[in-house]
């Protein structure tokens, strides 16, 4: 959803710019790795890349997302533990999902 | 648990017609070997490889091969070292009148006789059957079984958590019921696991603000089933948002039931989530999946060489 009142919200919140480091990118295993890391924390984690925004517990949006090796996306954290999340996410993403 | 004599008699007696000739006293001999052995060759002295922990079965050959023995002492003879071998009991088929020599060493020896209209070929294959039936491993099983679309599916769960009327509603769209919250599992001589219904308990259910129901007469006799392989369990818990749901499909747990590995889903239940249905679906993938067809896989196949050609670009 956009709008102004969004848009400037995203101002205040948390963000990472993240790389995907994995030669498969983000398929089905990583992409229920990062949603179960997410779901540790009571952060709400929004995820954009080319303009598009979904909601980092979606596991078919983040499918959607075109991760692949080397593709940046942006992870944001809005809630009392969003740093934590985002350094959790970070490392994951950092870390190749521990696929290599 | 051992298997008797006892045990055999009273689950052959009707199938079976079977009727003790003598030596009903000795009837808890238990059958080591649920099996069948013809005492051919025993019965002519030769005892290497005598497999004395079955029941011996004599038909028309055996009976014959006694009647044209010499005399009565080698009958008396021959039968002596037959019993010595503590076989667990005798049954003659076809209904066929033992010679007095066997009955007498029958009862010296503390071994019973019984006796089937039954031709000896049919007795034993079925026999066999019911052995190896009554000697498969079991277990009883806190779950709700039910045949949904041809797939037994086993739901578990806590006290309350609604295994009951997930099944309720699940004989509601057509799918039938084995058995309510108490699932006897057996796993048969082919290694698969077959749930059933205690027999007292069986065709009843009891839902929370209902009490007892007797499925059958309120939903029809399709709704009911007297035994079902085990496909895959459900295990039903308290959607909790920090859990570990699989999010994909591509887990594949298991849980281990008298010795065969079953497939494990956990359903999270929510309010407003129909389990019921869910629960559907959950069977259908699994046959899916045992057709060879796994939709995670393949679409995580999909998924990565699109990613890669991304990469590429």
């Amino acid at each position: 959803m956009k709008g102004r009142t969004k848009e400037s919200t995203t101002e205040a919140v948390p963000y990472r710019d993240l790389t995907i480091a994995n030669q498969h990118g983000m398929h089905a295993r990583p992409a229920a790795l990062f949603i179960k890391t997410a779901a540790r924390f009571d952060a709400e984690i929004t995820i954009e890349k080319d303009d598009t925004r979904i909601s980092g517990k979606s596991i078919m949006g983040l499918l959607t997302m075109e991760l692949y090796q080397g593709a940046k996306m942006r992870v944001y954290a809005e809630g009392p533990d969003a740093e934590e999340a985002l350094d959790a996410l970070a490392e994951l993403v950092r870390n190749k999902f521990d696929e290599e | 648990m051992a298997l008797t004599v006892t045990d055999f008699f009273e689950e052959g007696r009707d199938p079976f017609e079977l009727e003790v000739v003598c030596g009903e006293t000795h009837l808890g001999r238990v059958i080591k070997e649920p099996a069948i052995n013809r005492p051919g060759l025993a019965l002519t002295g030769f005892f290497q490889y005598f497999a004395n922990l079955r029941i011996q079965v004599m038909g028309l050959a055996e009976l014959t091969y006694l009647k044209h023995l010499p005399d009565d002492e080698t009958r008396s003879a021959r039968l002596a070292q037959l019993f010595e071998q503590r076989i667990p009991c005798v049954v003659l088929t076809r209904n066929r009148h033992a010679p007095p020599e066997l009955l007498a060493q029958a009862e010296s020896y503390r071994v019973p006789v019984l006796k089937t209209p039954m031709i000896t070929n049919r007795f034993i294959n079925r026999a066999t059957l019911l052995m190896e039936d009554l000697s498969a491993p079991r277990r009883k099983f806190q779950g709700t079984m039910l045949d949904i679309k041809g797939m037994g599916v086993l739901i578990e769960g806590q006290p309350g958590i609604g295994k009951s009327e997930t099944a309720l509603a699940l004989i509601e769209r057509g799918h039938s019921l084995i058995s309510d919250d108490l699932t006897l599992l057996r796993r048969d001589n082919l290694g698969t696991v077959v749930g059933s219904a205690d027999e007292v308990t069986r065709y009843h259910m009891e839902i929370r603000g209902l009490g007892i129901i007797h499925v059958p007469s309120l939903f029809g006799v399709a709704s009911m089933r007297r035994e079902m392989r085990l496909d895959l369990v459900i295990r039903l818990a308290t959607f909790d948002e920090h859990a570990d749901y699989d999010r994909t499909g591509m887990r594949s747990e298991t849980v281990s039931l008298l010795g065969a590995d079953i497939p494990l889903l956990t359903i999270p239940v929510a309010p407003g989530r129909d389990i019921a249905h869910v629960v559907e679906v959950a069977a259908l993938n699994q046959k899916l999946k045992q057709l060879g067809h796994d939709a995670a896989k393949e679409l995580d196949e999909k998924l990565m060489r699109a990613l890669e050609r991304k990469r590429r670009q």
